[in-house]
């Protein structure tokens, strides 16, 4: 649609940036740490999950829980944490080669930059939410006997803490060589917070509480708790609230645009 | 010259820490002039663009552009003003095309990106990806995007860094039918034929002040002697230079022969080399070489610093 806007003469810029969105979208189909990350590993995970689950039908332990019930709530929050610690791969590097420097010569704030890299990477984010609980149910039979709104709200919590987070990196980490095993070892350490490897309902104080007021811990269990015990728990939700804020202010306050 | 200059800068100082990077420099440039800014490394000649450009802040100084404070108004200044930075490089997998019609998107009234490739010779990697292209390439397209937007002024540091001879000399073409077209160019160079051929007025910048601000000939000319650029039919060797009266150096570039020396250089050259049956062509005579003119210019600069440390 702004490719005819751009004739010689009578064009006029719109108000939102649509081209800039449309060529970040491109770039990030080209580059696709967020989308193979945060997509495609998740995906495998379910499948994974999904014929452990076919293969060991019915309860693990008492819960009433089947393997692939269990794990979805799990799989979604590392879909999410992994798309968010993806955002330096492309704005660390943007900002390293100089090309935010080079946008903020132009009339474009490079805040919409930002701005349309984080739209691209909620669109992914909302695409992982639908693909896992979506593939969970209807091919692996996941029983999610979620009450939306609690639901609703664990994810969003759980979208905004992680893309300040992100951004935190964005912010701190000075170039693309540091990015790669600094995201690498954060990474590691939400997905240990979120249960990947050890349930912290199954390990004793104190892990159990640092991994339940971790990030990605306390993200786990208000999704965890919203999908199969009734609600999250208001201090777990409060946690993650009090994460955002404090993410969001370091990652503003310490934002570089060179 | 026409009613109010495009930029003035005026007393413009900039530290970073300790360092004073720009020290009291003035000059204004006039409206549809090429415009160069030369001076060794470090001299203050990026940090000085920069402060126009608005991407750096002053210490103190006034800097107007069309009569507007980089600064204050940058939103209006960057709507006319096309930059292009000395190191900026592009996503690496953005495609040519794409960045200009991007960066054309980003101003009301740009100009036609496909006749812009076109004219800048890059059209046919309108689809070929940033990291793909070559160094010439890549400069080329770094011009596109400063021009995109249709400015008004615009500001190119180290144009040709990096490039072959004859991808210098397409784009100095370029530069030239910029100004033609009536854009207002400032050119940082530290290249002298550069500057020689393109600028019409330059400030020669050192230690953050400026030594000299005039046209590339004045310059050149206070460097004294005269110099006689020029293409020989046939090899020519050093000996048969050295032995024609009032030749002092004798330099080579790509297929130039440039003579440096006193009298009437060039009349003695020609007949010389007639004498041993050399035509020449492509003759280029002048009072004065701008390479000598900041050579001088800036060692006189050398010594007076170590006047400083010694005393």
């Amino acid at each position: 649609m702004t490719d005819s806007q751009l004739g010689k003469s009578t064009s006029h810029r719109s108000a939102f940036p649509f081209e800039l969105l449309k060529v970040q979208s491109k770039l990030a189909l080209r580059e696709p740490y967020a989308l193979l990350g945060g997509l495609a590993l998740p995906v495998a995970l379910l499948a994974l999950f999904g014929f452990i689950g076919k293969a060991n039908p019915g309860n693990v332990g008492d819960s009433g829980l089947t393997v692939i019930d269990l794990w979805t709530p799990t799989l979604l929050v590392i879909s999410l944490l992994i798309i968010s610690v993806s955002l330096p791969n492309t704005l660390v590097r943007d900002r390293e080669i100089g090309w935010l420097r080079r946008v903020s010569t132009t009339p474009l704030h490079p805040s919409r930059l930002l701005a349309a890299q984080l739209i691209i990477d909620l669109v992914l984010a909302a695409a992982a939410v639908v693909i896992i609980i979506g593939g969970g149910a209807l091919v692996f039979g996941a029983s999610l006997h979620m009450q939306i709104l609690p639901f609703g709200l664990s994810l969003v919590l759980t979208i905004a803490e992680m893309f300040a987070l992100g951004m935190v990196l964005v912010a701190l980490v000075p170039t693309q060589a540091v990015a790669q095993p600094v995201t690498g070892v954060i990474t590691f350490a939400l997905m240990f917070g979120s249960g990947l490897w050890v349930n912290p309902a199954q390990v004793g104080d104190p892990l159990r509480t640092i991994m339940y007021y971790s990030p990605s811990g306390a993200a786990a269990k208000a999704v965890v708790d919203s999908a199969f015990n009734g609600g999250p728990s208001y201090a777990g939700l409060l946690t993650m609230a009090v994460y955002t804020v404090i993410f969001g202010f370091i990652a503003i306050r310490y934002f570089r645009w060179e | 010259m026409s009613a109010a200059p495009a930029v003035t800068v005026e007393h413009l100082v900039k530290k970073y820490g300790r360092l004073v990077a720009v020290d009291d420099v003035s000059f204004s440039i006039h409206e549809g002039e090429i415009f160069g800014i030369i001076g060794p490394n470090g001299a203050g000649k990026t940090t000085t663009v920069e402060c126009i450009s608005g991407l750096r802040t002053p210490d103190s100084g006034s800097i107007s552009v069309y009569g507007l404070s980089p600064r204050k108004d940058r939103n209006k200044i960057r709507e006319f003003v096309g930059v292009q930075l000395q190191e900026a490089a592009l996503p690496p997998r953005l495609k040519v095309g794409e960045a200009v019609r991007l960066f054309a998107s980003f101003y009301s009234n740009p100009l036609d990106p496909d006749e812009l490739l076109e004219s800048l010779g890059i059209k046919q990697f309108d689809h070929s990806s940033f990291k793909s292209r070559s160094g010439g390439q890549k400069q080329r397209l770094s011009i596109a995007l400063a021009l995109v937007g249709n400015p008004k002024l615009a500001i190119l540091d180290e144009l040709t860094t990096g490039l072959d001879p004859e991808a210098r000399r397409e784009i100095w073409g370029l530069i030239e039918r910029m100004r033609d077209r009536g854009v207002t160019v400032i050119l940082v160079t530290h290249f002298m034929d550069e500057a020689e051929r393109l600028c019409d007025r330059l400030a020669l910048i050192d230690h953050g002040t400026v030594v000299a601000l005039d046209t590339p000939e004045a310059i050149a000319a206070k460097a004294g002697g005269s110099r006689v650029r020029f293409v020989p039919s046939q090899p020519v060797d050093e000996q048969t230079l050295r032995a024609i009266p009032g030749v002092k150096e004798i330099e080579r570039k790509e297929k130039y022969v440039t003579v440096t020396g006193t009298g009437d250089l060039s009349g003695t050259l020609i007949n010389a080399l007639a004498a041993v049956g050399v035509r020449v062509s492509d003759v280029e005579a002048r009072t004065g070489n701008l390479e000598d003119a900041f050579i001088k210019l800036t060692r006189d600069d050398v010594s007076r610093d170590e006047k400083e440390v010694q005393t």
